[in-house]
């Protein structure tokens, strides 16, 4: 028997043996990254793997994941997809505009974004948001996982431009990429403070938790504008 | 205002309605392209929180949004292929170049040390390894071949070799043209390196030479990059292990990556090495400049270098009394 539980809009907890998180799949009979596809009564549901999605991690980590089935998200560090898939099939009826700057991930990526109709593939550098200002609309969620050094700097920025009064950004922070050396709890409080009040507009730190046992050193945030 | 979008020039009220508008036609490719060159340009950008796809409503650049989605999802899908094909620039291609060399270099290392061991039992004392055993092989397969004129003749007559059986013959000269072929290709990617160099980085060429120069650009990973590293990097790119190890445990810092191929660096006195790898490095990083920046030739590079490695010689002729010992050196005190 396989048992089909919804943990929030557009994510489930499928049951077969073995729990596992899973979406809906939106490109039939596809795989992305070598996940699983398990029908059930007439619904492709595709596995999702906490160790290759940040995302995925934060779900477990009982993060409160805001999507709905049409939220428009600005998806920075789209690397070659494999999260983004994912929240392509959270969003079904919503847009994800997926910023990527190194051409090499992009170039596997474009594959993926060509069969899924609510992708917007950009190749461009998520830290300079004026570059894709003509094309993105306000978006409902920013999430953000660049693993760079300025990466509170770049999410203030996009947040300024592109995120709706009301809207959260979701951020994974990666110890290692601020600073090779230091501890990583100490990094992760600097990040947060800067979030909190180093950039124009502020965040509100709603909740920020590590990403272990399927990240080693990454902090998990979730955040919304400051009012 | 004036605003620029993907779709058409607009001009907007202080309530973001859309006053006038100027849409594009229809076109993908076309938008593609005028999309990309909307990336660089600061002027004109849409208010902070503008409602894009409403606007395209409304001045009937669309009917509807499931009209505006698909032709956004098509533009966009055909701006990032158009950048990941321009991305594959001459650069890139010697960065391809060099790393199929390391590959092959590598296959055929393994591919020839098989070879000898195999042979090795039918004729031990040809001598002979590499693509010269190779090719013997390919010529004569089993030793009882060899002509008489052959300079292996009387050695392949009285080996203690074992009879090489057809079957086994067979195998042997089909694995020997392999070899063969794979060391025919390392020629051919080396030429391609070396004439791509001259058109791409004539400066580097002509003052690493053209095998290095390509390594110095493939791990930086862009002539672009190279030439934005401070000497100091150049000085010390391919020895990141060393690296590492030297900010985090405060080993002694490396003194030269693989700029030590060079032969200024590897035929000097070892007391002088790090000298000269240190000017090398700075020459090799003008060189790099120039090349991205300008790409004219400076012939005079190559001699000014050699200059400058002489009085470094010749200034330290003799060794320092004591070789330092590698590992608990204390950090050197910059000497003016
Ligand atoms: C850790 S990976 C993202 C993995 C992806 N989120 C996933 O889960 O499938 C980080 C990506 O961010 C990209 N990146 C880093 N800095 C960026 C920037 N400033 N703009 C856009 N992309 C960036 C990198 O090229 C890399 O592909």
């Amino acid at each position: 028997m396989t048992d089909v539980r919804k943990l929030s809009d557009g994510i489930f907890e499928v049951t077969k043996g073995k729990k596992q998180l899973a979406t809906k799949n939106l490109d039939l009979g596809k795989t992305v990254y070598g996940e699983k596809l398990i029908p059930v009564e007439g619904v492709e549901y595709r596995t999702w793997d906490p160790r290759r999605s940040k995302l995925g991690a934060m779900v477990l980590k009982k993060f409160n994941i805001p999507l709905k089935e049409d939220s428009k998200v600005l998806y920075l560090g789209a690397a070659s997809g494999t999260t983004v898939s994912h929240v392509s099939d959270i969003v079904s009826e919503g847009a994800v505009y997926a910023v990527e700057f190194a051409p090499r991930s992009m170039r596997d990526f474009i594959g993926l974004a060509s069969r899924r109709k609510n992708i917007f593939p950009l190749l461009a550098d998520a830290g300079k948001p004026d570059s894709y200002a003509h094309i993105v609309e306000p978006v409902d969620l920013i999430f953000q996982d660049v693993a760079q050094p300025n990466q509170a700097e770049i999410a203030a920025r996009n947040a300024a431009r592109f995120l709706n009064e009301g809207g959260h950004l979701l951020l994974s922070i990666k110890a290692r990429s601020i600073d090779t050396a230091a501890n990583p709890k100490e990094v992760f409080t600097e990040e947060v403070k800067k979030l909190e009040q180093a950039f124009e507009p502020r965040f509100e730190i709603l909740m920020a938790r590590d990403l272990m046992p399927y990240h080693e050193d990454h902090l998990g945030v979730l955040a919304k504008l400051k009012e | 205002m004036k605003i620029n979008t993907w779709f058409g020039v607009l001009e907007i009220g202080s309530k973001g309605e859309v006053l006038a508008s100027d849409s594009f036609p229809k076109d993908i490719r076309e938008l593609a392209l005028r999309s990309l060159s909307l990336r660089d340009s600061r002027q004109n950008l849409p208010p902070e929180g503008f409602d894009l796809k409403a606007a395209a409503i409304e001045c009937k650049f669309v009917d509807s949004l499931s009209e505006y989605y698909s032709l956004l999802h098509e533009v966009t899908l055909e701006a990032a292929k158009h950048q990941v094909s321009e991305a594959l620039t001459p650069d890139q291609r010697i960065v391809q170049a060099v790393e199929a060399l390391d590959d092959i270099n590598e296959t055929t290392n393994s591919l020839s040390e098989r070879l000898f061991e195999w042979y090795g039992g039918y004729f031990p004392e040809s001598g002979l390894n590499g693509e010269a055993l190779a090719l013997f092989i390919v010529k004569y397969g089993s030793r009882e071949n060899v002509a008489p004129d052959d300079p292996l003749y009387l050695k392949a007559r009285d080996s203690m070799g074992a009879k090489l059986e057809a079957a086994d013959e067979v195998l042997l000269k089909g694995f020997a043209e392999n070899v063969c072929s794979l060391y025919e290709r390392r020629k051919q990617i080396e030429a391609y390196i070396e004439s791509s160099m001259e058109i791409l980085a004539p400066n580097l060429t002509i003052t690493a030479g053209p095998m290095l120069g390509a390594r110095l650009i493939s791990i930086a990973g862009s002539l672009e990059k190279l030439a934005a590293f401070p000497s100091s990097t150049i000085q010390v790119i391919g020895a990141s292990k060393a690296l590492f190890k030297h900010l985090r445990e405060r080993a002694p810092s490396p003194k030269h990556g693989i700029i030590y191929s060079h032969p200024l660096v590897n035929t000097s006195p070892w007391w002088v090495r790090g000298k000269v790898a240190r000017a090398l490095a700075a020459k090799l990083s003008l060189a790099a400049r120039i090349d991205f920046y300008s790409g004219k030739i400076d012939p005079s590079l190559p001699e000014k270098l050699e200059e400058k490695i002489q009085k470094i010689r010749a200034l330290n002729p003799r060794p320092p009394q004591k070789r330092p010992e590698s590992g608990a050196k204390p950090k050197k005190k910059r000497r003016k």
